[in-house]
C-alpha cells in the first residue's frame, strides 16, 4: 500500500475545528455534518478541516494527546517498554504530519511535538524490525501485533511477507512429497 | 502510487520456477556438471574434445539446468549429476558456521534457486542441502532487512554486491517501503511532476520547430 | 444556499434504510473494507457487485444533484470533495481485482468453469469479460512472438501451469470484528506442536491467509 493511501484513511478521522461562518447541517454520503456555526466547536473528518483551513474559514483544534507533556510520557514508556505501548490514534504520524504541515499556527509548540512523535516512530520501528527478525529466526506461525499502526505495519509489510514467502517455500523443499512441478513438462508435446 | 499496469512474474522459489519469468529462463541456463551414464548416439558433435560421432559413456561435461533435468530419470540412467561445490559439504560448513561472510552473489548467483532445484536430482546429501539453504537464509535475513532499511538515498552497490539474487529482491522490497514512507514524509508525494515522457515529447517539439 | 441539497440528502438516507437496513454510510464502510481486504489478500476475493452499484448509485444521485446548485454554494464544495474520495476508493478497488484477474488469469478462469450452479462467481459479468480477454489476448501475443515458430509438438503452452498460482500459504495482517476461539495454528517446524488461539476482538495479528481465509469472507476479520 503506498503510504498517501493509509493518510487518505487518516483523513476520514474526525477533529473539531472552530469555524468562522455558518451553514446549515451538510448531508454527505458517508454522514451528516455540522451545523456550521461561528465560533462553535463542530467535529469535521480531517479532509475537510484542512480544506477549510487553507481557505481561512476555520481554526483547528489539535486532538488532546498532541501536547508536549503527554507525548514525552508516552515517549518514555515506548523507550522503557520492550513491547508496543498503546498509541494516542491509530494515525497518530499522519495525523501529527497534516495537522503540523497544515496547520501549525493553531498547535502550541508544533516544533517539539514534531520531533517527540518522531522519537516515538523510531523507537517503535526499532522494535518492529526486532520482533520481524525474532518471527522469522524462529519460524514463528502467528504473531500478536495490537497497537501497531497501519503506517507501522506498511514500512516492513512487502519486505516482510515475501521474506516469509521464500522461507515457507525453502522449508517446504524438505519435505520431499509435495509436488514436483517440473518446468521441462510445462510445455505439452 | 506503488501500481503498476504492468506485473512482471516473480521467480518461482523452492522447488518451483515460474514459466514467465525472466529470472527464473536465466535461472534454468545455469550450467552444471555431469556425467554422461550411456552412449549419447550421433551427438559428439556438441563435445568439443573429442572427435568421435557418439558421446560416450562416462563423459565428464557441462550441461545446463533445464537440460540435466530433462535428461535426468531415476529409474534409467542417462546422466548423473554432480553437485557444484558450493553446495558439497566444505561449503555446507561454512554456512553453518557464519552465512554472513559468504559472497553469494560471487557463489550464486541464484544460490537459493540452484540449491532447491539440485534437490531434482535424488543425492543422499538432499535432506542437509535444504536445510543449509533454509538456515543460511534465516542467517542472513537481519543483515538484508538492516541494510534495506538503512540505506536510503545511499549507495547501495555496496550493500547489494554480496547479495543472492533472491535476497536482492527483497533488499529492493524493503528499500521500496522506506522510501516510499520517507518521501511521504518529505512530503514529495503530494507534489505532481511531469512524466518523463512528456517532458521529452516537449523537448522534440522543440528541436522540431528549430529544425 | 440551496434547499436541493438538504432536501435531496435527506431523501437518500430514507430511500436506502426503507429498501435495505444498510444506510449510505454503512455502504461507504462497507466498500472501503472490501477495498482493504482485497488489496492485501493473495488471492481473488468474491466480487461485491451489490456494494459497487448501490456506491454507484449515490455517486450518479448526488452528482445530478450537483448539477442543479448555482455556481460558489458552498455546501457543493463540500459534496464535490467527497465525491472525488469515494470514486478514488471505489476506482482504487476494481483496480487492485483486475490487477489479480491479470496476475492469475488462468486460474481464475478455472474456478469460473468449475462452479457449481447456484454458486456464486468470484467475478461479476465485466470482470469474466475482461478475464476471458486477456486469456485470449496474452495467448495470441505469445503465439505471434515466438510458439508458431517452434517445432509443431511444442506449440502449445498450458497457461494454469505457466502462471504461478496464488500463494495462499503467505501470511496476511489482520484486525479481528468479531471474537473468534480456537483457531488452529499449524506448525512451521517440524518440532513445533500446533496450538490453537483465540481472536479477541480489537486485536491485531500476523498469520497465514489459509487459516482465516474463510472469516474475511464472513466479515469477521479485517485484513490490514
Amino acid at each position: 500500500m503506498d503510504p498517501a493511501e493509509v493518510e487518505f484513511l487518516a483523513e476520514k478521522e474526525p477533529v473539531t475545528v472552530i469555524p468562522n461562518f455558518s451553514l446549515d447541517k451538510v448531508y454527505l454520503i458517508g454522514g451528516d455534518l455540522g451545523p456550521f456555526n461561528p465560533g462553535l466547536p463542530v467535529d469535521v473528518p480531517v479532509w475537510l478541516a484542512l480544506n477549510l483551513k487553507q481557505r481561512q474559514r476555520c481554526r483547528i483544534v489539535p486532538p488532546a494527546w498532541m501536547d508536549v507533556e503527554k507525548l514525552e510520557e508516552l515517549r518514555d514508556l515506548e523507550r522503557r517498554e520492550e513491547a508496543f505501548s498503546p498509541v494516542p490514534s491509530p494515525y497518530y504520524m499522519e495525523l501529527t504530519k497534516l495537522l503540523l504541515n497544515y496547520a501549525s499556527d493553531n498547535i502550541p509548540k508544533a516544533d517539539e511535538i514534531r520531533t517527540l512523535v518522531k522519537d516515538i516512530w523510531d523507537t517503535r520501528i526499532a522494535k518492529l524490525r526486532l520482533s520481524a527478525d525474532s518471527f522469522i529466526s524462529q519460524m514463528e506461525a502467528h504473531a500478536k501485533l495490537d497497537n501497531l499502526t497501519l503506517m507501522e505495519i506498511n514500512t516492513v509489510r512487502v519486505f516482510l511477507l515475501d521474506s516469509l514467502n521464500c522461507m515457507y517455500k525453502l522449508r517446504s523443499n524438505l519435505q520431499p512429497d509435495i509436488c514436483n512441478c517440473d518446468f521441462f513438462f510445462f510445455i505439452s508435446y | 502510487m506503488d501500481t503498476h499496469s504492468y506485473l512482471p512474474v516473480q521467480p518461482g522459489v523452492g522447488m518451483e520456477e515460474s514459466f514467465l519469468s525472466l529470472d527464473d529462463i536465466l535461472l534454468s541456463h545455469e550450467r552444471l556438471p555431469i556425467r554422461t551414464e550411456c552412449v549419447f548416439p550421433r551427438l559428439g558433435f556438441l563435445e568439443r574434445s573429442n572427435d568421435t560421432q557418439d558421446i560416450p559413456e562416462g563423459t565428464k561435461m557441462e550441461l545446463p539446468l533445464w537440460l540435466s533435468k530433462g535428461l535426468y530419470e531415476k529409474k534409467r540412467r542417462v546422466l548423473s549429476v554432480d553437485l557444484p561445490k558450493v553446495y558439497r559439504e566444505g561449503w555446507r560448513t561454512v554456512f553453518n558456521a557464519d552465512p554472513n561472510v559468504v559472497d553469494l552473489h560471487k557463489m550464486g548467483p541464484y544460490y537459493y534457486g540452484l540449491g532447491s532445484q539440485m534437490l531434482h536430482f535424488d543425492s543422499p546429501e538432499n535432506p542437509e542441502i535444504g536445510q543449509t539453504l533454509l538456515q543460511t537464509f534465516i542467517g542472513r535475513f537481519r543483515r538484508t532487512m538492516d541494510s534495506s532499511q538503512n540505506a536510503y538515498n545511499e549507495d547501495t552497490s555496496a550493500l547489494l554486491e554480496r547479495l543472492d539474487c533472491l535476497e536482492k529482491a527483497l533488499f529492493r522490497s524493503g528499500q521500496s517501503g522506506l522510501n516510499g514512507f520517507q518521501s511521504w514524509e518529505k512530503g514529495q508525494a503530494s507534489q505532481l511532476t511531469a512524466s518523463s515522457l512528456v517532458l521529452n515529447y516537449r523537448k522534440r517539439k522543440i528541436t522540431d520547430v528549430q529544425l | 444556499m440551496s434547499d436541493a441539497l438538504s432536501d435531496d440528502g435527506s431523501d437518500i438516507n430514507q430511500d436506502d434504510s426503507q429498501e435495505d437496513t444498510m444506510t449510505p454510510a454503512e455502504l461507504i464502510v462497507k466498500l472501503e473494507e472490501a477495498w482493504l481486504n482485497e488489496k492485501f489478500s493473495p488471492e481473488l476475493l468474491e466480487n461485491k457487485s451489490e456494494v459497487v452499484e448501490c456506491v454507484m448509485e449515490q455517486l450518479t444521485h448526488m452528482e445530478a444533484n450537483l448539477q442543479r446548485v448555482k455556481k460558489g454554494d458552498a455546501k457543493a464544495g463540500i459534496h464535490r470533495m467527497e465525491i472525488d474520495r469515494i470514486r478514488f476508493v471505489l476506482s482504487s478497488y476494481l483496480r487492485s481485482r483486475l490487477q489479480k484477474i491479470e496476475k492469475f488469469f488462468p486460474h481464475v478462469l478455472e474456478r469460473e468453469k468449475s462452479r457449481e450452479d447456484g454458486e456464486a462467481s468470484l467475478l461479476s459479468p465485466e470482470e469474466f469479460a475482461f478475464a476471458k480477454e486477456y486469456y485470449a489476448n496474452t495467448e495470441t501475443y505469445l503465439k505471434a512472438v515466438a510458439l508458431k515458430r517452434m517445432p509443431p509438438n511444442l506449440q502449445t503452452v498450458d497457461m494454469l501451469k505457466a502462471v504461478p498460482e496464488p500463494c495462499l500459504d503467505s501470511f496476511v495482517f489482520l484486525r479481528v470484528k468479531e471474537r473468534q476461539e480456537n483457531i488452529l495454528v499449524e506448525p512451521e517446524t517440524d518440532d513445533q506442536r500446533e496450538y490453537v488461539v483465540d481472536l479477541e476482538e480489537g486485536s491485531q495479528h500476523l498469520m497465514r491467509y489459509r487459516t482465516i481465509a474463510p472469516l474475511i469472507s464472513s466479515g469477521a476479520v479485517q485484513l490490514i
